[in-house]
């Protein structure tokens, strides 16, 4: 159906489409061009030795180049402009964890941190964890081996949590698990399910390691 | 002007790349300037579009405020570290362990991964009237809406209030003044020093800030002198949710312990006052007295002399005076079958 | 954690069994689209400005200098909106709008938060500097946030209207004739007199004239000839569902039609009640919502502030969305409504309880009047079966954001009300805890509520004490009980609590085609909001076809890609109802194959069986393959095909089975089997507490659910509602609620921080569930829903064990935090101000 295709991963198609418009400097990559058309923010200035708006990021192994405003969160750039929809927003005041990603393997709230703060450092967001061939991260075969989580909104902050975790503690007990992914809200409160699926998952990365 | 919240106004940036760049931005920009250290305070005011600083500067890029010395048994700790760092530092697990333990008490891990030392204990305050852009004492106006007849006022001060009754809420706090920590302040003038209990100011020295700095300065590391290392220590925090919340009340104790008897102590609490309170009457009670279940409840009781509850508040005098005699004398553990 | 489904139940080859279900890959790759994932060329973005005030009315509004600026688009106000409209019910009664809902968007905010007008603009940053250039005249209007408050004399009230809502009996229904819809609610002006409020004492709730009542049995005599007499008032909390997801929606129009992408718990439903709010012909909404972050009851058709993105960008000629912050949620997402309640309770010397006096206030907020004080009375009527009973209630409204429906809403309360009860008469008593609800607990075809038409309504089946005894058994109870309480700066607790609540619907269409690829193609109207249903009812499909589930596929989450008429995805229905209807059509499905077999393989229908993926003859002789009998049915047109649709079911129903003619075996069907009573569901939960008497701060050591649910049709996803839902109510226990500034009527509770929902260190150190497995009686499957009953026992089973630590007398209101329990510990009496609401 013509609707379908209209509104089902866009992400990919509308990057190409306005990136010919040029809407956005010269270079820029952005899937979300429609965020930043003539307004109020166009006229925003720039003093001498400010940031520049234009800068290199680079997420999921992929240097993107993206016009950012100063004020923007990281996670307002991965969604809107990067196409990068897995990474949440449940609160956008670091009090959920749905928007967590890894900062050079550190798991951030990507509400949180200034887009222009991240530059130069490695960003991993959900979308960037199976491998390119499709095979899923542990963790996330973890969540299907248990069938964690239930809406599944915190579920991408949950697996980024743990996996930035595993990296300092690749054994951890179920309370250390816990103590070390307490930074992410489930509402659906099932919590002991996604412990239990995490656990799982961390089991599968020490089989894999 | 009506009120439109969690969408962060315009703002110049600035990340200088060291001290010098960062102090002279400061300089020129005075109260303009806003300093961004984690940001995990700093984004509530400016997603509430409360605060509106025409200028951020972003302490992000500036390696030398980041990271662990140790200088003569002791630790310079950058301003920048965050909590996480602290946290899992070797030399502060095993010499200055109640600063490990306060940071890890506070918030949550992502936001101790990116919260400073710094920020922690440069964070404003956190009453609800106050960051609900009330027009109070703090924010400028003439009236404490926590201290009306129909204030809730569950989580604020039961000292030392005078206008204001917010409380500090920072974790980190206690356990640097336990410690005998001391800030390190730079502007363009140069630098200066001033120890961690006295780098907090309450409403009656100026109402609308919580600490020393004024415009132009940059807290860029704190010292941990040697004196404390290898102490006994006690660090508890008391919080409504195990994760995330601010403490309604937190201890921290250094203590020499000889002969069964207490040769030297300092505590601190915080969230009972506008300022981390350091104890200086229940050190005076304790030292030199047997390290006891009995000195620990004179401490508690001299711990809260002069209290003065809110209507909401009561449960404070308790806590604080039980939290300080468990300081003292530690925890009686449960023993079941 | 440990999970068990009792040996009861019996063995099936798909239903009890886990699998993967078809969403997850999706959700584990960040690939599933959530409302606010949704892009589309050329779209606008709107954002709202709230009401700064808690009651006011808009005298002008100057929006010139936001709409000069450049980016801005337009600007929308309750003017721009449609007006309430009428609802329909099935059979074709008009229920008569209330002029006093929620509209979306409103000239007359009545609680800080309220949606006065959206903007449009090029992006939210613009919509946020416009929003801060609009200048609103405001008429400040007597405000009052504590239903007790505005029951006194003199008080404020809350709308110009009134106080309390009323609903004006309706005649009753002629000989023959189907009974009246039920009249529109009505807000009018009631106050307590000052007798009233001095007549209690001691925190005790005082009881004014009620606008409610039922009864049943002769209470007063019960009361009067019991050995004991508890007389107890408790208050229950405000809660806001704080789904993760905020209820965010895109829309845009082609050809007429509204594309809605939307936050909903139930897909097909949605599309009458945006229908409804847009006057608009059902045909022409088409609502996708393939995955929702939550709902809890707050979005069972989505939210009224869905229709602002909608009639935005009918104005503007572009896609709007209209991204809901956290701070908004708060105030248009809803929350469970508080409850006062004071009650009497008789018991005899045995524990037996020999009849309840029930008064309930309940705080409804500014919008809609709340059922949750009567189902209060309901569940509570059914979970301990009081042989007589009166129950009267009051619904009041405050300025406060609107209330809704929340898992279990108002059996919740009913069980926090009566819980504590019954846990200090067992301690009066000197009985066991567990063994005083196995006393009182249903069996069997329980009543429920007071009569209707002479008799009082009664339950399809009840087995509550199967498991309180398999609990009790697994949880350890009498040896726990035997445990030392008190050990150094450390008290011990356990406790128990049961919980009831509706279980299942009966009605709806099950719809699905049989292609000749020899696939099932399921059409699937229920909401995918993480229960699992959506994919799990229709196991039932696969195993009474006999297929694997492999070779199923499902479709769901798109109005436009003709799905059944469905029941709402809420109240726990959904289980016990769309698995009768996946039963129903897959025997639609079984008849038709055998019809077409016996067509061309000769013999009669009835000599023919349907499994392995084929329809052949019993005993031996010729079959057919699905895919065989799909092409066939292709060839024969009619019934089998779809061109012909019976007349039954619903003409959404039939809509969507019109789009699917042809393209295979049609099986579709709407379940009218016989039901004989009202499913409900049960739950039993254990739980052991730590106290620190020093800090009052608690630790739950362990919880065990034991859930009477019918059959599991899949264990895991059960065990996730089970905990899940105990989860929520734990979080009513150890920590939700919300905070007002009486004097000013502004929250000051509005984020996590501060309404503090349960993060996963509140959660039990140990948890576990378990099933009983009896199937229930009166459907097909024996399948109940379970989504609801685990709140109320989770929240209680916490509360109890607490006061087993600490005693009667520490808290009379729920949550209990550290503060209540040190302070009172310290007094030797309840410190905490009982009745006044949200401290």
């Amino acid at each position: 159906m013509a609707d379908t295709n209209k509104i089902d991963d866009t992400a990919t198609s509308l990057s190409r489409r306005t990136l010919i418009k040029g809407v956005i400097a010269a270079g820029a990559v952005s899937s979300g061009a429609y965020l930043f058309r003539t307004s109020v923010v166009r006229a925003q200035q720039s003093a001498a030795g400010s940031a520049e708006r234009l800068v290199t990021l680079t997420v999921n192994g992929q240097q993107r180049r993206v016009d950012v405003m100063k004020q923007e969160t990281l996670a307002t750039t991965l969604r809107y402009k990067l196409g990068l929809t897995g990474t949440k927003l449940g609160c956008d005041r670091s009090e959920c964890g749905a928007c967590t990603v890894l900062v050079d393997d550190v798991p951030h709230y990507s509400c949180s941190m200034l887009t222009h703060t991240a530059r130069g450092k490695n960003i991993v967001t959900i979308e960037g964890l199976a491998s390119a061939e499709g095979k899923l991260h542990p963790i996330q075969q973890g969540v299907i081996d248990e069938q964690g989580f239930q809406c599944a909104f915190c579920m991408s902050g949950f697996i980024m949590a743990t996996a930035g975790f595993l990296k300092v503690n690749p054994n951890p007990t179920r309370a250390e698990l816990a103590h070390g992914i307490s930074g992410n809200l489930c509402r659906c409160q099932d919590y002991d399910k996604i412990l239990t699926a995490m656990m799982r998952g961390a089991e599968n990365a020490r089989k894999v390691s | 002007m009506a009120i439109i919240r969690d969408i962060m106004p315009a703002f110049e940036l600035f990340q200088p790349a060291n001290i010098n760049d960062a102090v002279s931005l400061l300089d020129r920009h005075g109260s303009d300037a806003w300093v961004l250290a984690g940001g995990l305070d700093s984004f509530d005011w400016l997603k509430d579009r409360i605060k509106r600083p025409k200028v951020v500067v972003d302490l992000s890029q500036i390696a030398e405020l980041r990271g662990v010395r140790e200088v003569n048994g002791g630790l310079e700790i950058g301003a920048m570290t965050t909590l996480t760092e602290v946290v899992r530092h070797p030399v502060v697990k095993e010499k200055f362990s109640i600063l490990s333990h306060g940071a890890e008490s506070a918030a949550s891990p992502q936001i101790r991964n990116q919260g400073t030392l710094g920020g922690n204990v440069s964070q404003d305050a956190r009453c609800w009237y106050y960051r609900g852009g009330w027009k109070c004492y703090r924010a400028g106006g003439n009236i404490c809406f926590a201290d009306t007849p129909t204030a809730i006022n569950r989580e604020h001060a039961i000292l030392n209030a005078e206008r204001c009754v917010a409380v500090n809420p920072s974790d980190s706090a206690p356990a640097l003044i336990a410690l005998e920590a001391q800030m390190v302040i730079r502007n363009v003038k140069g630098e200066r020093v001033v120890n961690a209990e006295d780098y907090f100011v309450g409403p009656a020295i100026d109402i609308t800030r919580m600490t020393v700095l004024q415009p132009g300065d940059l807290l860029t590391a704190i010292r941990i002198p040697a004196t404390w290392a290898g102490a006994q220590f006690y660090f508890e925090k008391v919080r409504d949710r195990q994760v995330w919340d601010f403490p309604l009340m937190n201890v921290a104790s250094a203590m020499v312990v000889n002969g069964g008897n207490i040769e030297r102590i300092r505590i601190a609490v915080n969230a009972a006052a506008a300022t981390p309170l350091r104890l200086t009457a229940v050190e005076d009670a304790v030292r030199g007295k047997a390290r006891n279940a009995a000195t620990g409840e004179m401490g508690g009781k001299v711990a809260v002399t002069g209290a003065e509850p809110l209507r909401y508040n009561g449960y404070k005098i308790p806590l604080m005076r039980n939290l300080v005699k468990r300081a003292i004398s530690g925890v009686e553990e449960a023993k079941w079958a | 954690m440990p999970a068990k489904i009792s040996p009861n139940q019996p063995a099936y080859r798909l239903l009890g069994k886990n699998y993967e279900t078809p969403d997850l890959v999706a959700k584990v790759t960040g690939k599933a689209k959530y409302a606010e994932d949704y892009r589309a060329e050329g779209m606008l973005f709107a954002r709202l400005l709230l009401s700064p005030m808690p009651h006011a009315r808009v005298r002008s509004i100057d929006a010139s200098a936001a709409l000069a600026m450049p980016g801005v688009k337009a600007i929308l106000t309750v003017d721009d909106l449609p007006a309430p409209a009428d609802a329909m019910t099935d059979l074709g009664q008009v229920i008569p709008a209330n002029k006093l809902a929620e509209r979306g968007l409103t000239n007359e905010p009545v609680y800080q938060g309220d949606p006065i007008l959206a903007v449009c603009a090029v992006d939210e940053y613009t919509c946020a500097e416009a929003i801060e250039k609009i200048r609103i005249d405001y008429e400040r209007l007597p405000h009052v946030v504590d239903p007790l408050v505005t029951l006194r004399p003199g008080s404020p009230n809350a709308r110009v209207e009134g106080n309390v809502w009323l609903r004006p009996v309706a005649a009753p229904p002629k000989p023959g004739q189907p009974p009246p819809p039920p009249s529109a609610p009505q807000v009018q002006e009631l106050k307590w007199t000052d007798a009233d409020f001095a007549a209690s004492k001691d925190g005790q709730l005082p009881m004014g004239k009620a606008t409610d009542k039922w009864e049943y049995g002769d209470w007063e005599a019960g009361l009067k000839n019991a050995d004991l007499v508890l007389d107890e008032t408790f208050v229950s909390p405000n809660t806001s569902h704080q789904c993760l997801e905020t209820r965010t929606a895109m829309a845009y129009w082609q050809n007429g039609k509204v594309y809605l992408h939307c936050s909903t718990q139930s897909t097909s439903q949605t599309v009458p009640a945006v229908a409804r709010w847009l006057h608009m012909d059902a045909s022409d909404v088409i609502v996708i919502s393939e995955y929702t972050g939550g709902g809890f009851g707050s979005k069972i058709t989505s939210s009224i502030q869905c229709i602002i993105p909608a009639v935005l960008s009918k104005k503007v000629g572009a896609p709007v969305m209209m991204r809901i912050s956290r701070e908004e949620e708060h105030f248009i997402g809803k929350a469970r409504p508080s409850i006062h309640g004071r009650m009497k309770v008789g018991f005899t010397k045995d524990g037996r309880i020999t009849a309840v006096d029930m008064f309930v206030l309940c705080e409804s907020g500014p919008y809609d009047p709340q059922g949750d004080a009567n189902q209060a009375g309901r569940q509570l009527s059914l979970m301990y079966q009081p042989p007589a009973m009166r129950w009267q209630g009051i619904s009041v409204l405050t300025n406060t954001p609107p209330r809704v429906s929340q898992s279990q809403p108002g059996g919740f309360q009913g069980i926090v009300l009566m819980e504590p009860i019954l846990s200090k008469a067992a301690r009066k008593l000197g009985i066991d805890h567990v063994a005083i609800h196995r006393i009182n607990a249903p069996e069997g075809k329980a009543s429920l509520g007071p009569a209707a038409g002479g008799k009082r309504p009664y339950v399809t089946s009840a087995f509550i004490k199967e498991a309180l005894d398999i609990g009790k058994a697994s949880f350890h109870w009498d040896e726990r009980k035997a445990r030392a309480k008190r050990s150094g700066t450390k008290a011990r607790g356990i406790g128990v609590a049961t919980s009831c609540f509706v279980g299942g619907s009966v009605g709806f269409d099950g719809l699905f085609v049989i292609k000749p690829d020899g696939k099932v193609y399921v059409q699937s109207g229920i909401g995918n909001l993480g229960t699992e249903s959506v994919s799990d009812c229709h196991r039932v499909t696969a195993e009474v076809l006999g297929i694997p589930w492999e070779k199923v596929e499902v479709t769901w989450g798109h109005t436009g890609r003709n799905l059944p008429w469905t029941c709402p995805s809420g109240g726990s229905q959904t289980i016990h109802a769309m698995t009768r209807a996946a039963f129903v059509a897959a025997h639609d499905a079984k008849d038709k194959l055998q019809q077409i077999a016996a067509k061309d393989l000769g013999g009669r229908a009835e000599d023919y069986e349907v499994g392995g993926e084929r329809v052949y003859r019993k005993g031996g002789g010729g079959s057919m393959s699905l895919a065989q009998a799909a092409k066939r049915a292709i060839e024969l047109g009619g019934i089998y095909d779809g061109h012909e649709i019976p007349k039954g079911v619903n003409k959404f129903t039939a809509a969507s089975a019109q789009n699917l003619t042809g393209q295979g075996l049609l099986a579709i069907a709407r379940d009218t089997m016989p039901r004989d009573g009202l499913t409900h569901s049960y739950v039993a939960g254990f739980a052991e507490v730590e106290v620190d008497l020093e800090t009052g701060r608690y630790d739950i050591l362990d919880y065990l659910a034991v859930a009477d649910v019918g059959t599991v049709i899949h264990p895991r996803a059960l065990g996730g509602q089970i905990l899940g839902r105990s989860m929520l109510g734990i979080g009513h226990a150890v920590g939700q609620k919300w905070v007002y500034d009486q004097h000013y009527g502004l929250p000051l509770a509005k984020r996590f921080h501060h309404n503090k929902p349960p993060t996963i260190m509140e959660a039990p150190t140990k948890m576990a569930w378990e099933a009983v497995g009896l199937p229930d009686p009166e459907t097909p499957i024996g399948a109940r829903g379970i989504g609801e009953p685990p709140v109320g026992a989770g929240c209680m089973a916490i509360l109890n064990a607490l006061s087993d630590a600490l005693g009667d007398d520490v808290f009379r209101r729920a949550p209990v935090l550290a503060d209540t329990i040190l302070a009172s510990l310290e007094a030797g009496r309840p410190m905490e101000e009982g009745l006044t609401a949200h401290i």
